[in-house]
């Protein structure tokens, strides 16, 4: 046994019990089932995992269950008061687009509180295609994986409101709808700052309440401040 | 009145593209039509035969060859008049695509920039389509990258440790094991009729140094396991199951900034950050078919489990491409099964829009550095504290994610903006009106800060059904 194989085998020991790693795909140890598997009512808990359940059959079928389910048509959600829940009352179709635009306006007044509150939705749901700006040059626009998305300030400049909730709510060619992801106020307040975003970008001027100075009132200003 | 513009503004076209004799097929400017292909019509059209949102124009020369320049022209620019022209080929045109697709919307392009466009598109139907710009997040880890040395790394540590100071010990002993050894050796070849344990236990003497080292890294290895497992017992650190689909999250947040609400949209109203529903991954992957990595299998799964035929571009369930009601309405297919990584027992009560929302706190915070993930795992807390710098307002921690300690050591640590609530506020005024209240407000106030305990983040019922 030459000194050689010895320190050799030693190394090799080493390395290879030291770099014995937990399984990923092992949640690890858990000593005693502590309530993990839940068989109440949850969402989010995988069904049919749980050690109390009362067949396999049963089991199985649970485990094929979608957790995540969508709400019974025709339900109104409960809001807060001040939210809206009504159903949208335009079909997904070409008239329907038509009829959206021009009769349907928005529930909200555009003050600080709604265009603040846009702007950040803005910047969670649509920066990534639609670009900061609304240019249509978001990130996946950028990297050439969605092409030709169309810019506020362009095509879109003059879109009337009603057009631009119809498209949020049922979707329009690539852009899916995203209804399901935003609640109807949150969709109005996103369309606030889309407004913005039509003119140009550039955030109005708010009075102390929180309301729009009107062009004519803030150029007024403006005017005003000018000379001094 | 809608009807008599229209016909207006048809006479007027028709008048000033009679003078453009030159055919739309030749001698247009294929570079310039690019730039116009991709910002007018690449949000419907490939080049290629394949349906984006609209059939491709792969040979679309030789579909319009009997056809009229200018109706190419006029379709191009208002569709609908174009249909009303009576021409049979636009009439199949519209007869085969606009129920399914839609009417194609009217483009604002010139008569010489569509020479332009149909320029590209000849030429281009040999490059592939969809295919992402290769310099795209160059930074972002892509899966089979390894994020999982971190774990591996202790466990080295603790073993070098623990089999150091075994060494240490037996070195202290081995002068007894030398003298026992030579004894043995002394008995001489007495091994002929011995049997096989004797035999080694002989050979094991003789070799006591070798078998006393084996030994102790058998033993050091044994203890440091062991130690590791007790410590390990209820701790998910690094959990990463695989999933039915290679979802990963360095593409999406890294390479293409989505953000993470964008996806996980409930955690800013409820309880539950969510997985989101396949219709959320549809959003994008109605135009993205293709991955960089996996080409068309993985995102296949996607369309496997919603009933969408990346063909024809449109769902099974006969929703056309211009919108679609609810995918998955009709469509009875197998559910994703994301294997869930986070979990509490059911004892615990946890909720998302409280830490996000009221907290302000980052997903960072409590999940790591996300975006450079290429599947949804447990973040060990050491991994989350050594990102401080990167994230302000990151709160650091010691204990082991997920567990309870992790969870109070935070409530201690994590100061409150008292001006950021009026339910705070309100709570202050009366603290400060009631008499006893000045005397507990100055408890508070004894360190400067309010601290998530201090109000109440380490009662059991907080987080305890
Ligand atoms: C997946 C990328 C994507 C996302 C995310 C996205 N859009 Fe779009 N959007 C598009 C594309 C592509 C079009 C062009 C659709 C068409 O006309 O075919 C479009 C069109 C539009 C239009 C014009 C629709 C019309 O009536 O012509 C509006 C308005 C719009 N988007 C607003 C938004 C807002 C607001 C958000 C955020 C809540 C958003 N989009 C998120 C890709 C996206
Ligand atoms: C909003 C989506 C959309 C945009 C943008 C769009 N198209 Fe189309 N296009 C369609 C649809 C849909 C059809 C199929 C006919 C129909 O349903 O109206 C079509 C059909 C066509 C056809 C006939 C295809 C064939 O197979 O013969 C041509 C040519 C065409 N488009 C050219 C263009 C050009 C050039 C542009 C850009 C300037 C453009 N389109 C922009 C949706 C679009
Ligand atoms: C494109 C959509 C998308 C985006 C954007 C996204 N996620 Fe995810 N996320 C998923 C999907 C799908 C899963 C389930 C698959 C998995 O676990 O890898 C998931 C899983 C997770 C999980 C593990 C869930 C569990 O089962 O416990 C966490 C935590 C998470 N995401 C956090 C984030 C954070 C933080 C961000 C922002 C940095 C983010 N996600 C952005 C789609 C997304
Ligand atoms: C906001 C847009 C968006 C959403 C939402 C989205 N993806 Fe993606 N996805 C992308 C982009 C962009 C790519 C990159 C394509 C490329 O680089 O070629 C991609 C790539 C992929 C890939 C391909 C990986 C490879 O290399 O082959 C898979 C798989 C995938 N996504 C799954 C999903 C799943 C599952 C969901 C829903 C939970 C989802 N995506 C939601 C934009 C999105
Ligand atoms: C205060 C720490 C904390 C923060 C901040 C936090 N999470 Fe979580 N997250 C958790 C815990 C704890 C769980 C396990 C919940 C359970 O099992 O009930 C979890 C679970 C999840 C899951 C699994 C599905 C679910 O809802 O149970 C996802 C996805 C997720 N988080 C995403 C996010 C995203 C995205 C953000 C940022 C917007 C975020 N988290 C912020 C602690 C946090
Ligand atoms: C900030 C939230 C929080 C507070 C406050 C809290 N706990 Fe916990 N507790 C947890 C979480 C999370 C777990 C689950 C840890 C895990 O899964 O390993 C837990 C686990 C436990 C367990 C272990 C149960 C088991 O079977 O493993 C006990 C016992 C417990 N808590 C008792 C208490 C008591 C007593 C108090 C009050 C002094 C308390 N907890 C306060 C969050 C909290």
């Amino acid at each position: 046994m030459t000194r050689y194989t010895l320190s050799s085998l030693l190394l090799i020991m080493i390395v290879g019990l030291g770099s014995c790693v937990t399984d990923p795909n092992s949640p690890g140890l858990e000593y005693m089932p502590d309530m993990y598997r839940s068989p109440a009512v949850e969402a989010y808990v995988d069904y049919g995992e749980d050690p109390y359940y009362k067949t396999e059959e049963v089991a199985k079928s649970q485990r094929n269950t979608i957790s995540a389910r969508k709400p019974v048509e025709g339900t109104i959600a409960q809001v807060k008061s001040g939210d809206f829940n009504m159903p949208y009352a335009y079909p997904n179709t070409d008239e329907g687009y038509a009829a959206a635009g021009a009769n349907l306006t928005s529930p909200l007044a555009t003050n600080q509180e709604n265009i603040e509150a846009g702007m950040e939705i803005y910047q969670i749901m649509c920066t990534h295609c639609h670009g900061e700006k609304g240019e249509g040059d978001g990130a996946i626009s950028r990297n050439g994986l969605i092409k030709g998305i169309p810019s506020y300030t362009g095509k879109l400049k003059d879109l009337p409101v009603g057009n631009i909730y119809h498209t949020l709510q049922y979707g329009k060619g690539l852009m899916g709808s995203h209804a399901s992801q935003m609640t109807q106020k949150e969709r109005w307040q996103v369309i606030e700052y889309v407004k913005v975003l039509q003119n140009g970008g550039e955030m109005p001027e708010f009075d102390a309440n929180g309301n729009v100075l009107t062009a004519a009132a803030s150029s007024d200003e403006a005017a005003q401040d000018q000379p001094q | 009145m809608n009807k008599i513009l229209f016909k207006l503004f048809t006479a007027a076209f028709l008048l000033t593209s009679l003078g453009t004799s030159a055919s739309v097929w030749e001698g247009g400017n294929a570079e310039n039509g690019e730039a116009l292909f991709n910002a007018n019509c690449a949000s419907c059209h490939y080049t290629t035969a394949e349906v984006l949102a609209a059939p491709g124009l792969l040979g679309v020369k030789d579909r319009w060859k009997g056809v009229s320049d200018e109706t190419l022209i006029l379709w191009i620019q208002n569709p609908q008049a174009a249909a009303e022209t009576g021409d049979k080929y636009v009439k199949s045109l519209v007869e085969r695509y606009v129920p399914t697709y839609g009417w194609m919307t009217a483009q604002a392009v010139s008569a010489e920039e569509v020479k332009d466009i149909m320029a590209y598109v000849q030429v281009a139907a040999t490059q592939v389509a969809g295919a992402g710009d290769a310099t795209a997040g160059a930074d972002c880890p892509t899966i089979g990258d390894d994020l999982e040395e971190s774990g591996s790394a202790s466990t080295t540590v603790w073993f070098l440790i623990l089999l150091v100071l075994f060494i240490v010990v037996a070195l202290a002993a081995s002068g007894v094991r030398n003298s026992i050894s030579n004894a043995i050796a002394n008995d001489g070849d007495a091994e002929a009729g011995l049997t096989y344990t004797d035999r080694v236990k002989a050979w094991m003497g003789r070799n006591m140094a070798f078998v006393s080292i084996i030994g102790l890294v058998l033993v050091a290895y044994g203890a440091t396991i062991g130690y590791q497992a007790l410590m390990g017992v209820g701790v998910y650190e690094g959990y990463q199951p695989d999933q039915p689909i290679k979802f990963s999250h360095s593409i999406h947040v890294c390479e293409n900034e989505v953000d993470c609400q964008y996806c996980h949209s409930s955690a800013s109203k409820s309880k539950h950050a969510g997985i989101p529903s396949t219709n959320v991954c549809m959003n994008c992957h109605k135009g993205i078919k293709k991955g960089k990595q996996y080409g068309t299998e993985e995102i296949g799964k996607i369309y496997a489990a919603i009933g969408f035929d990346a063909a024809t571009g449109t769902y099974i369930d006969g929703e056309g491409n211009n919108g679609h009601k609810a995918p998955q309405d009709d469509f009875d297919g197998d559910p994703i099964k994301w294997n869930k990584v986070h979990n509490l027992p059911d004892h615990v009560y946890f909720n998302h829009s409280q830490h996000v929302v009221v907290g302000g706190l980052e997903c960072q915070n409590c999940h790591g550095d996300v975006q450079k993930y290429t599947v949804g795992r447990i973040a060990p807390v050491d991994e989350v504290a050594a990102l401080v710098n990167d994230y302000p307002g990151l709160i650091p921690l010691s204990k082991p994610t997920l567990t309870m300690g992790w969870c109070i050591e935070c409530h201690n640590k994590a100061e409150i903006d008292l001006a950021s609530s009026d339910y705070y506020e309100e709570i202050h005024n009366r603290l400060k009106n009631d008499v006893r209240g000045n005397e507990e407000l100055r408890k508070y106030m004894e360190d400067e800060e309010i601290t998530v305990r201090e109000l109440g983040g380490w009662e059991c019922a907080k987080c305890h059904y």
